[in-house]
């Protein structure tokens, strides 16, 4: 008998957890996509004769889709496959089936595309290199441009005691989920279904019936286990090709990706370069001006948000009289811009944080107690005008500083200590719907949602429901259903699962509670409880077995049902500041505050990460050692992103690392030990006061561990991450 | 490409396999043939380390291994860890650690540690242990808790 605290464990240590890339059907075919091998280019012709003359093989294309379709049309904005016009290398133009994997990529070799060259726009600098003293051209490629100020800045610039400019340059980084994405599709009763490793299939489901023109009702999406996600398995990717596929083959289609592939279809975060101005008079931020080129590759419809929330980011979680802002989303020849796990939070926490840090240097303070005295509390106003919430910010930097300056006290030579900062707007997005079962024997939660990693379903929901009930977790399981049957929601990501969807189950126990009080009479909070194997109600003196209570059909069915539903907070921001485009409010402020001692090689430039502390304000511990792992496994994942990982670009936009040797993320040898404190009492939206915890975590890393070489070596390193020839070159020049 | 058989025993039984392609890997034969989905497909190339079996009780990856090689020899899977020395050891220490999230290298890691205890011995240092397990890649946990399993499994024996 397998003992964890995760009761996904003993599947997922048996092996017998099945996952996306395990999907298997008698019949099956597996499927492959052609990848354009060119950034930009115009589609002469596909052949796909070639591919059809081998035994067993289905080839489709632009040209197909109507026939598929029975004439549908789907978004003529994100067509599955190229037409005319390539837009990036590994955009898909083709997709084969075959009755076995080798022969689908061998049909998929044999598709002959004629793909003449056009002009790549691959590096986002080489488009605006004036920017940001000259205006940009109406002419450029610009897919979404934010605007918003308050109060006269070039005066209160002009008029400032001190003021610090910089510029900063942030990478493309990659989710590299273990498992790439991989589903497997089949057309039956007219009815269009695909399992997938998904964070989301309602979204899924939206994403087909956008993208293929069949309505919502005629598409049937399930989940698996899901082999890491962070923010790539959001929206579709495979799926539509497999439907299509498994619709031409008149069979089950298994579409896997390849790491390769995985990483040259993108959806991630992409390159930017940020320009800040800042006036400081008597100590006191006086004014901000912040300006963001964001490369955003081939936009996507719906995705210029994007844009909004990086720059809500970049003015960071400081008071700020005078700001004016301003970002461009940047066409390039890239795929798509994508969430990848709290979307440019890291990177803005890396410019916000090294550029006040010069700051205070600037003005001879302590960069700890320049934060301390601008950092927002509940009550204040953000930059935007949105009224915050509880906010356990200046607490997490009042620890951490102490944490920082004990480090400081004993570190050697070569060695420097950081610190950072960072915060999360947990994004609770539409949906949030739970349903609850209780039988005599314990309680169901029914979902549509799988569990991605985080333990956010498997223990998060259950640890919300234990709360409302009293029901031991043993006693409490969650049963995973495809979207024809699962109360809808959002998705497993922006750090909302169990705010969003851990209320739902909240209020569906709730109401399941009140159903029995009605029943069990007497007065007071009602409390579940286990005895043997019965689940037995109380309430005061009244004592009784939850089998005796329930209706003979509720017994018929399982048990009683309950429905609950997540109602966000409302928020908003001040309107009147938006001068264009689209900003957005936070539904929670949740902050952290980290540590970092390095150890710097100044002949190689290497820096290795001796310790590192985490201070994180959480509303409420809902399960500490899932809390716990999630800090742990944000840290070096953000680790990853200050010191190796980049997506590296061809001047003709081919991605030139679409594997793990050249994208190097973090490995088991070299990880610090971490440390990881909560704070409580600052409550978030969530239920008991909970706020998000799947995000905040990577966002300090990137700035403290800049905070700690520049520390250790009195270098401000202002591009992002910190390879050793970066770091060395750095080191040359100072 | 059609090939001979391969005689080769996966987790204590004797897999008839035929008609073996030459270039056939041994994770597609456990994962295709015998049905043993345990084992991850990951990058294919050697860098994750998810399909880690043991083969003859030493660590192998099976993508880089064909299964025409290993004629003859035994194989372990995620799905016979159990049986094999240190096997409930590393069970129990993953799960007791919560040494997992998504769980799709968790196979790899389980499989790569019981070889690894098999072979070093529980007198191994910590240290070493934990760079030789630097091969397989785990991007949830940020191995702290996969660090903590290890000291579980050693100190509990085979």
């Amino acid at each position: 008998m397998i003992r964890s605290f995760r009761p996904d464990a003993g599947a997922k240590l048996a092996g017998t957890a099945g996952f996306g890339y395990d999907l298997d059907r008698p019949g099956m075919r597996f499927g492959a996509l052609v990848l354009a091998a060119r950034a930009h280019g115009r589609l002469d012709s596909v052949d796909l004769a070639p591919a059809r003359a081998l035994p067993g093989v289905v080839a489709i294309a632009a040209d197909d889709l109507s026939t598929l379709l029975d004439g549908a049309h789907g978004d003529p904005e994100r067509p599955p496959f190229a037409s005319r016009e390539v837009m990036y290398d590994g955009q898909p133009i083709a997709a084969v089936a075959a009755p076995t994997l080798a022969g689908a990529r061998a049909a998929a070799a044999a598709v002959v595309a004629t793909l003449a060259p056009l002009p790549v726009v691959a590096d986002l600098e080489s488009v605006f290199p004036e920017w940001p003293e000259a205006p940009i051209a109406s002419s450029a490629p610009i897919a979404a441009h934010v605007h918003a100020r308050r109060g006269d800045v070039d005066r209160a610039l002009r008029e400032a005691a001190t003021v610090v400019r910089g510029t900063y340059r942030t990478s493309g980084v990659h989710q590299v989920a273990l498992e790439p994405h991989a589903c497997l599709a089949e057309v039956r009763d007219g009815l269009w279904h695909v399992t997938t490793s998904t964070q989301s299939p309602f979204g899924v489901r939206e994403d087909v019936a956008g993208i293929l023109g069949i309505p919502e009702r005629s598409i049937v999406v399930d989940g698996t286990w899901v082999g890491g996600g962070f923010g790539g398995k959001g929206a579709s990717l495979v799926e539509p090709y497999a439907l299509l596929l498994a619709r031409a083959a008149g069979a089950p289609v298994r579409l896997a990706l390849t790491y390769r592939e995985a990483f040259r279809l993108g959806r991630t975060t992409l390159p930017s370069v940020v320009r800040m101005e800042t006036g400081v008079t008597d100590g006191a931020i006086v004014a901000r001006r912040v300006r963001l080129l964001l490369d955003v590759g081939t936009s996507l419809p719906g995705r210029d948000f994007a844009t909004g929330y990086a720059i809500g980011f970049l003015l960071g979680p400081y008071r700020t009289p005078a700001f004016e802002v301003e970002g461009y989303a940047v066409r390039t020849h890239k795929p798509p811009f994508g969430p990848h796990r709290a979307p440019y939070a890291p990177q803005a926490a890396f410019v916000v944080e090294s550029h006040l840090n010069e700051v205070a240097r600037a003005i001879g303070e302590d960069p700890a107690a320049f934060r301390a005295r601008h950092v927002l509390a509940e009550g204040d106003r953000t930059a935007l005008g949105q009224e915050v919430s509880a906010f356990g910010l200046s607490e997490v930097l009042r620890r951490a500083t102490a944490v920082r300056d004990a480090w400081r006290r004993d570190a050697g030579p070569g060695r420097g200590v950081g610190l950072g900062l960072g915060f999360w707007a947990t994004n609770t997005g539409a949906g949030g719907e739970a349903r609850v079962l209780l039988s005599p024997t314990g309680l169901e939660i029914v979902q549509g949602e799988r569990e991605i990693g985080s333990g956010s379903v498997a223990v998060g929901l259950v640890a919300a429901a234990e709360r409302s009930t009293g029901l031991p977790r043993d006693a409490i399981r969650v049963t995973y259903r495809d979207t024809s049957a699962a109360p809808f929601d959002a998705g497993v990501f922006g750090s909302r699962t169990v705010g969003a969807l851990g209320q739902a189950v909240d209020a569906a126990c709730r109401a399941a509670l009140a159903a029995l009080g009605d029943r069990l009479g007497g007065a007071g909070e009602l409390r579940l409880e286990l005895e043997g194997d019965e689940v037995v109600a109380i309430r005061g003196t009244a004592r009784r077995p939850v089998r005796s209570l329930l209706t003979p059909e509720e017994r018929r069915d399982g048990g009683l049902a309950a429905d609950g539903r997540h109602t966000g907070a409302p928020r908003t921001i001040d309107e009147s500041l938006v001068v264009e485009g689209g900003f957005y409010p936070y539904q929670d402020f949740t902050g952290a505050a980290h540590v970092a001692e390095v150890d710097v090689d100044r002949e190689t430039g290497a820096v290795r990460v001796v310790r590192y502390a985490a201070f994180h304000d959480v509303g409420v511990v809902v399960d500490r050692p899932t809390a716990t792992a999630q800090i742990e496994g944000g840290i070096v994942m953000g680790l990853g992103a200050a010191l190796t990982e980049e997506s590296i670009w061809s001047d003709d936009g081919r991605l030139l690392n679409p594997g793990l040797l050249d994208y190097r993320i973090p490995t088991l040898g070299e990880v610090p030990p971490i440390d990881v404190t909560f704070v409580e009492g600052f409550a978030g939206a969530g239920p008991f006061g909970a706020k998000g915890l799947g995000e905040p975590p990577i966002i300090p890393v990137p700035a403290t561990i800049a905070a700690a070489i520049r520390d250790a070596t009195g270098v401000s390193l202002t591009e992002l991450p910190f390879t050793p020839e970066r770091v060395a070159r750095a080191l040359k020049r100072a | 490409m059609t090939g001979d058989g391969a005689r080769i025993t996966v987790n204590g039984r004797t897999a008839p396999i035929t008609e073996v392609p030459g270039d056939e890997r041994l994770l597609d034969t456990v994962r295709w043939r015998l049905g043993l989905k345990g084992t991850k497909e990951g990058c294919r190339t050697g860098e994750c380390g998810a399909c880690t079996v043991l083969i003859d009780g030493q660590t192998a990856l099976s993508c880089l291994t064909l299964t025409r090689e290993i004629e003859g020899r035994a194989v372990t899977t995620i799905e016979g860890i159990p049986d094999a020395p240190f096997g409930r050891a590393v069970l129990d220490a993953f799960a007791e650690a919560g040494a997992f999230q998504c769980g799709y290298c968790t196979p790899g890691f389980v499989v790569a540690l019981a070889g690894l205890l098999r072979e070093e011995g529980r007198s191994a240092p910590l240290r070493q242990l934990l760079e030789e397990l630097g091969a397989n890649l785990c991007r949830c946990t940020g191995y702290a808790a996969i660090a903590r399993a290890v000291e579980l499994a050693r100190a509990r024996g085979p």
